[in-house]
């Protein structure tokens, strides 16, 4: 009994060191960004149900530069009710690109953008139709 | 001994969650009216507004990246290799050489330097130990994947989350100030790095890069704002990033519109933007953003 106590001490004690360190899902999508993509930041995700639908909920800045090309990559975590979505404005409140297509319906897990105005855009999150989720958006360049 | 050994059980699950973090126009860019945001004022920014800025700050690896689409060879005289350690002895001088180490890792890691980057990352090491953020640092997974070369995206991966870890801890635990320091570390060095670099090898891009950190330049002293009249370091960091605003101020950033492109490639979407922004700076100009650039970083590193 007291073997099984101690076991159970040392990997009680793992776990949480492993909490320390790094989220597996955002380690998951840097990964899945590509072989030419090299990490830039990471957002972190979790939300629950929306009451109304209208604004993305998530919201972060970050400047995006002239002659650069980004790779917007989201990833969702299994217990996610919807898929993660990315829509970016620019500093006039204009959108620049979305990863949900509003006709079709398609909601794509990775955007590449070919970015030709410096400044502070600002990044919108949310799940789609307000769902309850977790996920992660992570940005590299693509070389 | 049975229950004594359940109740320390329960009592390190319950650290470990406590412990556990929950989270993590067609026109013309001008400086806000004042010159500078009121100490008071400044004191007021969010939490939320602080971690944007943070954000904002251009990474080195962009630099880094930018100087290799241009196929500049790398040179080890950019990096800050006289900032000793063992001879930072504040911390406001171990926050900020932590800013400007972690810019010169950046660089050697995209350049693939790793085996150079081994000194730095001890430096980087004992600085963090300093103001005892060395925890959120793997020294020892970050030297093994420097050595070992096999794996450039998880090393700069956990090379720049360990950053934003520290970053988010001092901001968290009422450390603003180290924070911001290290921040205006990372910049400082990646714009003597730019800058440098413009002196040797001339690129439009590269000196449209340098015109554009007029975009959040004024970000960097909203961020060093609350802390200006902290002591006489703080003063002296405030009135240098004062002078190089005003070396950037009659620089001209103007956009032309136009709507985005989007093609649907492999499952996922390439957006191409068709506005761009343009950037008006003279010779002159340019040449007193780099000497101010170079006098401010040498400053900085020049007690050691």
């Amino acid at each position: 009994m007291k073997k099984y106590f101690i076991t159970l001490l040392f990997l009680v004690a793992g776990i949480c060191l492993s909490g320390q360190s790094s989220d597996p899902l955002v380690t998951r999508c840097v990964l899945s960004a590509g072989d030419n993509a090299r990490y830039l930041k990471d957002f972190r995700i979790q939300l629950g149900k929306a009451v109304n639908t209208t604004d993305l909920r998530y919201k972060a800045n970050m400047s995006l530069w002239k002659n650069t090309k980004y790779r917007f990559t989201m990833c969702n975590a299994d217990d996610s009710k919807g898929n993660l979505i990315l829509c970016i404005k620019d500093d006039a409140n204009k959108i620049v690109l979305s990863s949900f297509d509003q006709k079709t319906g398609k909601t794509y897990p990775y955007i590449d953008f070919v970015c030709n105005k410096s400044g502070i855009y600002q990044l919108n999150f949310d799940f789609e139709n307000g769902q309850q989720g977790s996920g992660a958006g992570v940005v590299s360049m693509i070389r | 001994m049975k229950g004594r050994l359940f109740f320390i059980l329960i009592v390190l699950v319950l650290a470990c969650l406590s412990c556990r973090n929950s989270s993590r126009k067609a026109g013309e860019f001008v400086f806000p009216e004042a010159d500078s945001v009121p100490v008071g004022e400044a004191e007021k920014l969010s939490a939320e507004a602080i971690a944007d800025i943070s954000k904002n700050i251009t990474s080195p690896v962009e630099i880094a990246n930018l100087l290799q689409v241009m196929e500049v060879p790398f040179s080890p005289e950019y990096i800050a290799s006289s900032i000793d350690a063992n001879r930072q002895n504040t911390n406001f001088d171990k926050a900020l050489a932590l800013g400007i180490l972690g810019a010169d890792l950046g660089y050697l890691n995209m350049y693939e330097k790793t085996g150079s980057s081994i000194n730095i990352l001890s430096a980087i090491r004992k600085l963090a130990e300093g103001i005892r953020v060395g925890q959120f640092f793997d020294f020892e997974t970050i030297k093994r994947l420097s050595l070992n070369k096999s794996n450039l995206d998880s090393l700069l991966f956990l090379s720049i989350d360990s950053y934003t870890q520290i970053d988010k801890y001092l901001r968290d635990n009422d450390r603003g100030h180290l924070s911001a320091l290290m921040i205006i570390g990372v910049w400082i060095e990646g714009q003597y790095l730019a800058t440098q670099v413009m002196k040797q090898y001339p690129d439009p891009m590269l000196r449209d890069r340098i015109g554009e950190q007029k975009i959040i330049l004024n970000d960097l002293i909203l961020l060093a704002t609350p802390y200006c009249n902290r002591d006489s370091e703080f003063i002296s960091l405030c009135r240098n990033l004062q002078e190089m605003k005003t070396r950037y101020r009659d620089i001209r950033i103007t956009y032309t519109l136009g709507e985005p492109v989007s093609v649907e490639k492999d499952g996922g979407l390439v957006i191409t933007q068709t506005e761009t922004s343009k950037v008006e700076m003279t010779d002159e100009q340019l040449a007193a953003i780099i000497e101010v650039s170079k006098d401010i970083r040498n400053k900085l590193i020049v007690n050691n």
